[in-house]
């Protein structure tokens, strides 16, 4: 499938500046077609095929995200989406004044065509781990599950083998490793998953930092990380299919991270019985 | 609802919650809009945005500011944060030693 790129092209400040060179750097280097955010606006027509047919590529400048916002409007699905002002907050640069773009800029634009591209390739399921050093770590499928009921609503919880943090988020362990997910009263709260957004393969996160985004038709939800680590992989299944969170919760993973302090982790983490206590409690208090 | 706790400790003793930078905002309302938690209110007048329920912010989540185009939101630093529910975990713990949640 090719590709195309919808890029903030805004004038409102440098990091609209940065997107539009993304796009355009994207453009000539890997042969995508670019969709302008201003016509698409004023003609959604003019681009209906082109998104329903190709590999979406959304370039937001700032978190007004207005590129992704005509994205969503024009029924398109985005499999891959980059913040510019997340980038450079990440890069620790500070963008030069003014919308020409100067090295700093223009550096920027480099490293997020970059990581763009990589993370393509790690979605084409061909290079998905660390490398050859990232061993294949089995996880089994949950057996038994604690049912929660509240009003028509019925909240599944894994007995053993899951562990969960109070922002919903769980984590299952083997190997040193940890994947992550959602849990089923999580997902049921969400409704329709339409976008997931994991970090960077290599990504280094403390326990309880974002290790990415799920967005709904209903709301955006931080994925708060259970455990402290390295991301080693993400979930090309579920980039592919982000509804598969819906359908399987607990099978649906998110990323799988390299553990560094599980022993410390657990201590703030809850089993499967206690998160249906708790899963009580909120469902209760919605 | 004033017994809610995070992590077992009572929520408002947790500091976490969205502080708005008045000269970056522009009162778009895109983070009251976003915000499902009601975490936010709208006042007549200048300032047509306050954080009128902090308690009511999902501890960790930071969502409304990456609806933010102008920066305005920024939260605590997260580490200072567990520090903050850990250490209040273990005085929880020693003064309900009979507690039996984990």
């Amino acid at each position: 499938m090719s590709r195309v790129i919808l890029a903030c092209t805004g004038l409102d400040k440098a990091e609209g500046s940065v997107a539009r060179e993304v796009a355009i750097r994207l453009a000539e280097e890997t042969g995508a077609g670019i969709v302008c955010p201003v016509v698409l606006n004023r003609t959604p027509a003019r681009y209906k095929r082109v998104l329903a047919e190709n590999r979406l590529i959304v370039v937001d400048g700032c978190a007004t995200q207005c590129a992704g916002k005509l994205a969503a409007a024009a029924g398109a699905r985005p499999a891959q989406k980059v913040l510019v002002s997340e980038a450079v907050k990440r890069s620790g640069r500070i963008l030069e004044p003014g919308l020409r773009l100067g090295p700093d800029a223009l550096e920027l634009a480099r490293t997020i065509v970059d990581e763009i591209r990589a993370a393509e390739t790690a979605a084409s399921g061909e290079t998905q781990g660390a490398g050859p050093t990232s061993a294949e770590v089995e996880f089994e499928s949950p057996l038994d599950f604690t049912v929660v009921v509240h009003d028509k609503y019925e909240f599944r919880i894994p007995v053993t083998g899951y562990f969960f943090n109070a922002n919903d988020v769980w984590a299952q362990v083997g190997g040193g490793r940890a994947r992550v997910g959602i849990s089923d009263y999580m997902q049921q709260r969400l409704t329709d998953i339409t976008f997931v957004g994991p970090p960077a393969i290599g990504t280094t996160v403390q326990q309880f930092d974002d290790v990415g985004t799920i967005e709904s038709t209903k709301a955006t939800f931080e994925i708060v990380s259970p455990v402290s680590g390295t991301v080693v992989r993400a979930n090309p299944a579920v980039a592919d299919a982000p509804e598969s969170i819906n359908e399987d919760p607990y099978g649906a993973w998110i990323v799988e991270l390299e553990l560094a302090a599980w022993d410390e982790d657990r201590a703030l983490l809850v089993d499967g019985p206690a998160y249906a206590v708790d899963v009580q409690r909120k469902a209760a208090e919605d | 609802m004033s017994d809610i706790t995070f992590m077992g400790v009572p929520r408002p003793k947790i500091p976490w919650a969205p502080t708005i930078d008045y000269e970056k905002c522009d009162f778009c309302m895109e983070c009251d809009d976003f915000c499902p938690h009601r975490v936010f209110e709208r006042r007549d007048g200048e300032v047509g945005l306050v954080v009128a329920n902090p308690d009511n912010c999902v501890v960790f989540c930071r969502a409304c500011a990456k609806t933010c185009g102008p920066d305005a939101l920024s939260f605590p630093e997260k580490p200072e944060i567990v520090a903050l529910i850990k250490r209040l975990r273990s005085e929880e713990d020693e003064s309900h030693s009979e507690d039996g949640r984990e």
